[in-house]
Order: C-alpha cells, then structure tokens, then sequence
C-alpha cells in the first residue's frame, strides 16, 4: 500500500505501542492517587507537559491534555464565550470541529463573523482586519488548511490582533501544523493552541490544548477536577505518554525540509506524465496541481478534470494508493465548502483529491505513487471520455 | 387466570377456503418472528394466543409482533375459563385510575353464552358503575374501552388496551418478487409495501465502483437488513453495473442515458427473477418525481420485460413516502450521502419522453445481451435476514 492520506491520519510509530505496554501494563497507576507508583506517573505527565510546551516554542502556558482535536477546539472555543457585548471571528475556511461549532453559536444568538479566504486559500487579512474591533472576544483561525494544505500567516494575524482587539483571545487550530510547519508559539499572539496526536504519529485518541492564561478558559464540564479543573476525568496516561515520545522522534525542520523534496519528486513525476501545473493563473487542462505556494509542503489538492475525485479514490484503492478527498465530515454531497470559498467551480471541486504525505516515505513510493495516480487517471479518463 | 397476548389478524377473514392457508403461513411467521422466546401459540376461531412468554419481554415481543404482516392488533389480555360470575369480578377489578369515562365492548363468538353481547354489555356496564360510583359510561368518547371476548375455546378474553399492528397479509401468501434496492427513500419502502401484501422479497443492487464506493453498497445491505425485519430473509443479488454504464457513456445519446440505463437493469432484473423462481420486479418509482419516472419513461424501461411490474410507490408523493421511510426505520440510512449507481454518469438534461423506437435503435450498438448475460452471471449473492 502507498499511503497518501496522512493529513487524515498517520501510520503510528512502532515506539508508541511499547510505551502503551508499559503505562498500560505497569505503571497503570491513576495519576490522582496517592500512592508512590501514582506519584510517579503525575510527574510524568508535568514533565511531558513542560517537554510539549518547549517544542510549541511557548515561553509561558499550560498543556491540556484532551481525546481529540475536536474536544481541544470545543474546549478553546466554548471556554473562551462570555455573556455581554462580545464578538466572535471565525475564518471561512475552518474545520468542520471549528465551523460548525461558529454555526452553532450563530444560532444561539452569539455575535459571529465569518472572514472569507483569499483566492490563495489563506484568510483575507484584510477582511480579518476590517472585522475585528475592541468587542472582539476571539479569534479562531486555522494554522494549516486540512483541505488545501495552505499556510495562514499567524505573525500578520497576530498583528492584526496587537494593534485592533488586544483583550482578544487567538485561538489556533494547528492540528496540521504542529510539528509539520516549523514555528515558535513565543513569535506569536496565540493564546489558544489545538492539536491532535494521530496526525504526527501517536495514537488516536490522544491530543491537546495550548493555554496561555488558564484564567481566561471556562471548563466543559464538570468532575473531579484533574488538569486545572478545565479538563476533569482521568488522564490518558499511557497516549500522554506516547504522544511525548512521538514528538521525541519526530525532528520537524528536517521533516519539512524531506517533506519538500517529498512533494517536489511527486509533481515532477506526475508533471512529466503529463498533468499541467495550476496556480497563480496558470493554465489548466486535465490533471491539474493546486500549486499552493503558500502551502504546507504535507499537504496538495489534486484536480482530476473530466474524472470525479471520488472515484479516483476507489479506483487508486482498488491497487494499493491511499488518497483523500478533504476533510472527511464535508466531502459530502453538497460539495467542498473550503474549495468552495477560493473560488473554484463545482465541477473542479468534485474532480478535487486530497494527497497528503509524510516525511517518511522513500522516494519510490512518491514515484511509484505519482506514476500510479497518472495511470490511473489515464485509464479512467478514457473509460469515461 | 393468566396473562396471554391475544392476536387479532384482518383480512384474512375473506379469504374463503384459503383461510387455513393464510393462518398457518402467519402462525409460522410469528413464530419465526419470536424464536428468541419461549412462547406458545395457539389458534381459537378467529384470533391467536401466544402464552407462556417471559411477562418482563412482553413490551418487545409486542414491538416484533408490530412487524408481523397479517396481524391487525396485539391486545395484552387476561384469559380465564368462561363464566359470567368471574367476568363480572375481573371487570370490577380493572384499574381505572384517572378514568372519568367509559365503554363495555363484548365479542362473544361463543353463542352457547347464556348473554347476548348488548346483554353482556349491560351487565358488565352495571358491575363497573357500582364499584366505581364516579365513572360514567360513554359510548362515543370514552377514556377506557373495556372489551370482553367470549371466545369458542371455553375461555373469555378480557383486555382494555390493543396495539395497532402493520396489517396486511402474511409474507409469502402472494408469493416472491424481485425488488431494485437502490440506496434511495423510495426501493425500501416499496419492498416493505409489497411484503405488507404478503409478497417475499429478493432484491438486487446495482453498484459502479469504483464510480460509486463501497460505502454505498454497505448502505444498502444496511437497508436490506432494515426491510428484513418486516419482509423476513431478502436474498440480495448485487450487480455490477460499472461497464453497462461505461458503454452507455460511450455509445449511446447522452439524454438517452438513463432510459438505457434503466431498460439494461430491467433486463437483468427479470432474467434474475426468472432464474429464481420470482414472479414479479418490484420498483420504488413514483409517477413523475424523476425524468426516468414520467409515463413515457416507465412505458419505454418496462418494454423490455414481460413480468409484472409492481410500483408500489407510483401514486405516493415524495412526502409520503418519507413518512413511511421514517416509521419504518430506513430514512435515515437512506440520506446517507453515498452515491449510488444512478448518480454517476447523470447527463445534464435526461429525455423526459423517451420512445421505445428511438430507445431500441440506441441500443443496437450495445450487444445488450452479452451485457446483460455478464452482469448476471458476475453477481453476487448476499443472504439477508433480520426478520
């Protein structure tokens, strides 16, 4: 199998698994006990705190420890609503765990803005700028775009923030980003960080919360009180812990570097078996790359033209390569909201694949890959046409 | 005195010197139904009695029974020996909290009864006026209808309460069909329509992968397994469909391509009916809800075959037949977003009336037969059966 899906989620690594074994067969212990075994265990779990927040780059803040980046983000968002006169800034391009969430508190009558992307994917600072005002309550906007792989620029956000709503709150859903993009929290405004193991080679299952001022966070809900009161139940001991050691293996600025050369060799090869480049108006026939020059080098969209996405995903499934079509939770029916929002037609949309990959691959899978996808898409193209 | 489940089934009544047929068939079908209890069911002149169960499943046992074609109504009754000393004393013991008003009804297919049923009527009337002095009798309104049976087995029925059941004839009495299960609101509830008339079900689905994907053909063993629960075991042919359409796409007029489409699926579904032994094609289609669903159309898809076509649907508009969708249960597998085989290749502006002479001379550039054969003899065969 090739496997080209890794913004869904990734082949966990092999040193995870015994680190399940030992917090899950000896030291099992409840971290909120009492005795030495679960004494041992809590500072585990502050150390692995302390070794996350240095690898956000954080000079200040804590780390909540959380079940999925969909709880971190409801966590950041939710806990960050206060009664009053407040607005609420969304950008357009969220994730559904982001987006719909912004819906719902439309409707529960919050004051809620939605800033458009750009047509190179990216929130249209402008827009953010004209949006945001001393009611600004929060900010939540996407480090890296799960459906195009396209970067936003969090200095010029954290700008906007400085100088137009200081009081705000700046929540980032870096699910995408952390350990892929290399950045320092300390270079920002963010207050607020999500993130979620399984897209860096922990398990599922396992993921987290950066919190600047644990102050300004309300918990979801209640119980005994575990990590500050703002995430009560048991820890996850054991996925703490292998989300620690994922992060110990994964070096990110030598990955990005691979992960270039990795995304470079794919469209080569593709490009040599005939697809056309695409982006920054470039010209556009058959099978197109979104060229996302502001984009995470991990993650590019595909356009299939004439050939639905979906059915080159059933069809590369069918001999062994993995792609996706987006985010699972909107590659429905109605089509892609984010691909939607830069502006392309429907009929782009649905010939649209996601192909995401990781900075492990050898340079035969990417070929191998490549050439697969072209042949494919060949072979259905004439079925079809 | 004990607590029984007392059956009553409908039609079954008019079926003259088949009668014995049609009870037998629902009596082995309730027992089908409950084979995860131990019960005992027994026939008295016009209704059955199921007795013996566990009284803590009686809910769910009424809740399977509800899925039984052929039943009308399910009443928890109390059965003792027949005598009008013990009715009047079991009437007077009814709980009758919260009830202001109230009526008698008396069957009493007994005539060796001393008491005409009015008379019953009368006296049980009397019995509960005197227990309790605030209840009043009405006839038109009442908050609490007390029936009493009289039945020929020697025993009286006595309930206040009967839960409505699906109706219909007993699956299997009208024989085998085959239905088209697409993974759309209206296949499902035309299965379940046609089982209701006590027609078995086999189906068969269409699916184009990799032009649709697998999810789309598990939502539709999902679906079968849904009807199963009403229509009993579904043999479930599934076919491929993905080089019909390809060839389709190929050769033959765009606006053309569904009419094709669903004449091709016809073919296959009656030479699948014919080799099992199934006498009729079962459709969801519902009279001009569709460019492939207008008069013209259906005229032009069932030419090619000689079966009945039973459209269960043909009259239902599309709200209808989501109310039915949701009472029994398909809906919302229905609405899953997964692309089914008529979805794919949807040309822009489909022939709304097609004729059978422009259809035929399309197709001579297919070899229709070889297709058809193919199709038929690559399917699969997944046998369902929630029932």
């Amino acid at each position: 199998m090739i496997y080209l899906d890794n913004a869904s989620t990734t082949k966990m690594f092999d040193e995870c698994a015994e680190i399940h074994k030992e917090f899950s067969c000896n030291q099992f212990f409840n971290p909120s006990a009492l005795s030495g075994g679960a004494l041992q265990v809590s500072k585990l779990i502050a150390d692995a705190e302390k070794y996350v927040l240095s690898r956000l780059g954080a000079s200040e803040g804590n780390i909540l420890f959380t079940g999925c980046a969909t709880e971190s983000n409801n966590l950041a968002i939710r806990g960050s609503l206060r009664s009053g006169n407040w607005e609420y800034v969304f950008s357009a391009g969220e994730h559904p765990s982001v987006f719909n969430l912004a819906k719902k508190l439309e409707q529960e009558d919050f004051v809620v803005h939605f800033v458009p992307l750009a047509k190179n994917g990216q929130v249209d600072l402008e827009c953010l700028s004209n949006v945001l005002n001393e009611r600004t309550r929060l900010i939540s906007i996407m480090h890296v775009s799960n459906e195009t792989g396209v970067i936003n620029d969090l200095q010029k956000i954290s700008a906007l923030k400085k100088t137009k709503c200081p009081r705000a709150i700046l929540h980032v859903d870096g699910v995408q980003g952390f350990l892929k993009i290399p950045f320092a929290l300390r270079d920002t405004a963010i207050d607020l960080y999500s993130f979620s193991g399984h897209k860096f080679h922990a398990p599922k299952g396992i993921a987290g919360l950066y919190v600047k001022n644990k102050g300004g966070l309300k918990e979801l809900f209640e119980g005994g009180g575990q990590q500050f009161g703002l995430r009560s139940g048991t820890e996850n001991v054991s996925g703490i812990m292998q989300m620690r050691k994922a992060i110990e293996l994964i070096d990110e600025k030598a990955n990005f570097e691979r992960t270039k050369e990795i995304k470079r060799l794919f469209n080569e090869t593709l490009l040599s078996a005939g697809a056309r480049t695409f982006g920054e108006g470039v010209s556009v026939e058959k099978c197109i790359l979104i060229n996302d020059y502001c984009g995470s080098p991990y993650i590019e969209t595909l356009i299939f033209q004439g050939v639905k996405g979906e059915t080159m995903l059933h069809a590369l499934d069918a001999v062994g390569v993995v792609v996706g079509l987006g985010s699972a939770c909107s590659s429905k029916k109605a089509g892609n909201r984010v691909l939607e929002e830069i502006g392309l037609e429907k009929e782009t949309i649905v010939s649209s694949a996601r192909i995401s990959f990781n900075a492990y691959m050898s340079n035969d899978e990417v070929i191998t890959g490549a050439q697969i996808i072209s042949k494919v898409f060949q072979d259905i193209l004439q079925r079809v046409s | 005195m004990k607590k029984v489940l007392l059956l009553k089934f409908g039609e079954l009544f008019l079926k003259g010197r088949n009668r014995h047929d049609f009870i037998s068939r629902l009596k082995n079908n309730i027992l089908r139904k409950l084979t995860a209890f131990s019960c005992k069911l027994e026939e008295t002149q016009g209704r059955l009695i199921l007795s013996g169960y566990d009284e803590a499943q009686e809910g769910i046992i009424i809740e399977k029974l509800q899925q039984v074609f052929g039943l009308i109504g399910v009443a928890d009754a109390l059965e003792f020996e027949t005598s009008l000393e013990e009715t009047k004393k079991r009437v007077a013991g009814l709980n009758f909290s919260g009830v202001r008003t109230f009526k008698i009804e008396t069957k009493r297919a007994d005539k060796n009864f001393p008491l005409t049923s009015m008379e019953l009527d009368k006296e049980l009337g009397a019995v509960v006026l005197d227990a309790h002095p605030n209840l009043k009798v009405d006839l038109y309104e009442s908050d609490m209808v007390v029936t009493v049976e009289v039945r020929t087995n020697g025993k009286t029925y006595l309930y206040n309460k009967l839960h409505l059941c699906a109706g219909g004839l007993p699956l299997g009495s009208a024989g085998k069909g085959l239905l088209l299960l697409s993974g759309g609101i209206d296949s499902p509830v035309a299965g379940y329509l046609m089982a209701k008339r006590g027609l078995e079900i086999e189906a068969v689905h269409f699916h184009s992968y990799p032009y649709t994907s697998p999810q789309a053909k598990e939502k539709v063993i999902e679906l079968a397994k849904e009807i199963s629960s009403y229509c009993g075991k579904i043999r479930l042919h599934i076919v491929s469909f993905t080089e019909i359409q390809e060839q389709i796409h190929k050769n033959c007029d765009e606006e053309y391509m569904i009419t094709i489409m669903r004449r091709i699926m016809m073919r296959i579904a009656e030479k699948i009916a014919r080799a099992n032994d199934l006498g009729a094609i079962v459709t969801g289609e519902s009279l001009g809800q569709v460019a492939s669903q207008t008069m013209q159309s259906m005229n032009v898809t069932n030419s090619v075959v000689s079966l009945p076509v039973f459209r269960p649907v043909i009259a239902f508009d599309k709200e209808e037949i989501m109310a039915l969708a949701r009472k029994i249960g398909t809906y919302e597998t229905s609405i899953l977003p997964y692309e089914d085989c008529c979805t794919v290749f949807l040309p822009k502006n489909p022939v709304i009336k097609p004729t059978v002479k422009r259809a035929e001379f399309l197709e001579t550039s297919l070899d229709i037969d070889a297709l058809v054969s193919q199709a038929v003899n690559n399917e699969e065969i997944l046998t369902i059966d929630e029932f």
